[in-house]
């Protein structure tokens, strides 16, 4: 059922997860009377809005519109942001998000990661949730997988550490896994969908930014159904529903561009979520050495990195 | 049940690694239900790009861990090129001992032919050279009127029912196991019945048929086929035709409701299979290939440079019968033996997906079921009748 309209204020407004915007060229907004529109259809069909800003001010228009329903808002942190809900950084120039203390989504390359990861420290002390997004998942290679895994590891020890210093830092990488019970993955396509300027719908806006064609349906329809939306849901997805790394994001744009399956996660996603799954299990055993936390959660130690390779026991 | 001819076992079947060479696009024929849609004489594989397909398969054997190969040569008419097919398989043989290969004492070169060059010079040499490990069906949908009512020539539009027919008794001495596909479409519902008698007569034992998985059928369709498998079941148990020879549309495993959680397994091999095209690409199965596909993009997974993309395979090598059904499926008490066809699933999807189950059958199947429900009372019924099994405590129809 979906619950959120992710509405897409420009043509080229930022990029929040895994796929890439294009860069802004010359502006081009969505016309106040099909935000008028967007919004009037989330009401009927009882969806929650989150507004995409551009890397650029918008309009009084549109800004008044903005502000005549309910909302959340994702903001780049190059505009001014302090009414953002959750604010968008490019790489490791946080400078700005450390000032505005809000929960933070970070868009970084494996290799920046992987040379800047202590970096993040001063970011989780300040803000109350950072969420990490890399934007070359489908260029992973086994070496990049076997760095990851020492990376991540070695950032569990400086969360572990801040834990045990009092604080209690949100990182989804390490400490989504601890507080979850079930899969919570991105909802796009099953429980989420994206308008874009045009008036059609997408399941995320990575679909809209490959191909404007790859809608699934459009603001004028009645009826909140897409073609074939069962392939979008957890229930459908022969690997993840056996899958116990409950913090992936699972992503539906990255499994259709890595397998061309919407249902069907790559082995990089995989694998990265389960190195992110033991090192979540690690840094909750390196905590529990100074006391007791949060006993309710166990991460059982596995012997396999993809849950594909574990399909004979389906 | 030692009077009741078994299906001649398929060699290794689903055990083996089925590695499909598409040599040629091209065929004499242009038979009217074919699914080739990009059918064309210009698309034929080089020595050069079959040879780089099998240095990529066996110089990479942990991606292959089959303990057996069947090496499988299609068309378009594979036997157009039997001068390349010739000298690969010979190099397939060279490799494979050179390697010291654990495919050199078990494999198969396999082909599915129209029949039509089967007695040349060529093709007979060939076989002499290969016959201990060869498998060859040669395709004849029955009788004169029947064949030709698809199977027909190129350009002159007539049919190919005596070029074929003159080869079977060359073909049946070669081997006489050979069992013949036939391919059922609504034009062909009548002459079903005379088709597998007629087949029969010919010396093939074995008639393996089946409908086409395309939406080709029109109202009425079902109870037409249901009549003539009906009659066709008559003529099977009334002339004891059974004792030698089988048609697999009759089995008795077929019409039964299917447990989800024991039996969720894919029905089509797709994606444990490998093809290979002229250009050295690599498809999961040949339904996937551009020539095969109506509507949709072809799915590549590799190619002889760059080998298997391994994340295309994923979503083949991970598919279940729950996940691709529509819900009248998973709760069909008729479901065993409802085949579906990945290829056509994807062609027919409304999205590009290969898990969206296509359902244009289901009333054939139920169909079928029915007949086939018919078959196996009869037959069981006339067999404990002459004394040949013992009676079913529950079989109320023979008052036994």
């Amino acid at each position: 059922m979906f619950e959120y309209l992710v509405i897409l204020l420009d043509e080229a407004s930022a990029s929040f997860c895994h796929y890439e915007a294009p860069s802004l060229q010359e502006r081009k907004p969505i016309s106040a009377d099909m935000l008028k529109q967007g919004i009037r259809f989330a009401m009927r069909q009882n969806l929650a809005i989150q507004f995409v800003y551009p890397h650029y001010e918008i309009s009084d228009e549109l800004d008044e519109l903005v502000h005549s329903v309910d909302h959340f808002k994702i903001m780049p942190a190059d505009i001014d942001a302090t009414k953002a809900d959750v604010v968008v950084v490019d790489g490791f120039n946080f400078d700005a998000a450390i000032r505005l203390q809000k929960p933070t989504t970070l868009r970084v390359k494996k290799d920046e990661f992987f040379a800047r990861y202590h970096e993040l420290v001063p970011l989780l002390e300040a803000v109350p949730n950072v969420n990490v997004v890399f934007t070359d998942v489908q260029h992973f290679t086994a070496a990049d997988l076997q760095t990851y895994s020492t990376v991540i590891s070695l950032l569990a020890e400086e969360v572990a550490k801040m834990y045990v210093g009092d604080l209690c830092p949100r990182i989804n990488l390490l400490t989504d896994r601890l507080s979850l019970n079930e899969m919570n993955n991105c909802g796009a396509g099953a429980t989420s969908l994206t308008m874009a300027p045009n008036g059609n719908l997408y399941a995320c806006p990575g679909f809209y930014y490959d191909d404007p064609e790859n809608c699934v349906g459009n603001i004028n329809q009645r009826e909140l159904e897409i073609p074939n939306g069962y392939l979008y849901t957890l229930a459908s997805a022969p690997i993840c529903r056996h899958c116990d790394a409950w913090h992936c994001k699972r992503c539906v744009w990255l499994n259709r561009k890595t397998t061309l399956e919407v249902n069907t996660p790559s082995h990089e996603q995989c694998v990265m979520a389960h190195l992110e799954r033991n090192a979540s299990g690690k840094m909750l055993m390196q905590i529990r050495e100074h006391g007791s936390f949060m006993p309710e959660c166990e991460i059982e130690e596995i012997d396999y990195l993809d849950p594909f390779d574990k399909r004979h026991l389906w | 049940m030692a009077e009741i001819k078994d299906n001649t076992q398929v060699w290794l079947d689903g055990e083996a690694k089925s590695i499909t060479f598409i040599v040629t696009k091209d065929c004499q024929l242009a038979c009217k239900y074919c699914y080739l849609v990009g059918k064309n004489s210009k698309e034929r594989m080089s020595f050069e790009v079959a040879k780089a397909a099998v240095d990529y398969i066996l110089g990479n054997p942990e991606l292959f861990p089959d303990q057996s190969v069947v090496w499988d040569f299609i068309g378009g008419e594979p036997f157009m090129e039997i001068n390349l097919i010739d000298r690969l398989c010979d190099y397939i043989k060279t490799e494979m001992y050179r390697l010291n290969h654990r495919w050199f004492n078990s494999y198969r070169f396999s082909f599915s032919t129209n029949g039509i060059n089967y007695d040349s010079e060529r093709v007979q040499r060939f076989i002499e050279k290969n016959h201990t490990h060869l498998s060859i069906g040669i395709t004849i949908d029955g009788t004169r009127r029947k064949h030709d009512l698809n199977r027909i020539y190129k350009g002159s539009g007539l049919g190919s029912y005596d070029d074929v027919v003159r080869n079977i008794p060359l073909w049946l001495k070669q081997f006489p196991n050979g069992g013949t596909k036939v391919t059922i479409s609504s034009p062909d519902i009548p002459y079903i019945k005379e088709s597998v008698l007629h087949l029969f007569s010919l010396g093939i034992h074995e008639v393996n048929i089946n409908v086409v998985f395309e939406d080709v059928w029109k109202e009425g369709d079902d109870e037409l086929f249901e009549d003539q498998l009906m009659q066709l079941a008559d003529a099977i148990i009334d002339g004891e035709l059974y004792k030698e020879n089988v048609c697999s549309f009759f089995r008795e495993d077929l019409g039964k409701p299917l447990d989800i959680s024991l039996e969720n397994n894919n029905w089509c091999g797709a994606g444990k299979m490998l093809s290979i095209d002229a250009e050295g690409n690599f498809y999961p199965c040949t339904r996937f290939a551009a020539y095969s596909l109506r509507s949709k993009k072809p799915i590549i997974i590799g190619n002889i440079h760059d080998g298997i993309n391994q994340n295309l395979l994923r979503p083949f090598l991970t598919l279940d019968r729950l996940t691709q059904s529509p819900t009248k499926c998973l709760s069909c008490e008729v479901a065993s033996g409802c085949a579906w066809c990945q290829g056509e699933n994807y062609d027919a999807a409304v999205t590009p997906t290969i898990y969206q189950r296509s359902t244009a059958i289901c009333l054939m199947h139920k169909a079928r079921v029915r007949a086939n429900n018919y078959y196996w009372n009869k037959l069981y019924c006339k067999i404990e009748l002459d004394g040949a099994r013992p009676a079913k405590p529950s079989c109320i129809a023979c008052s036994l």
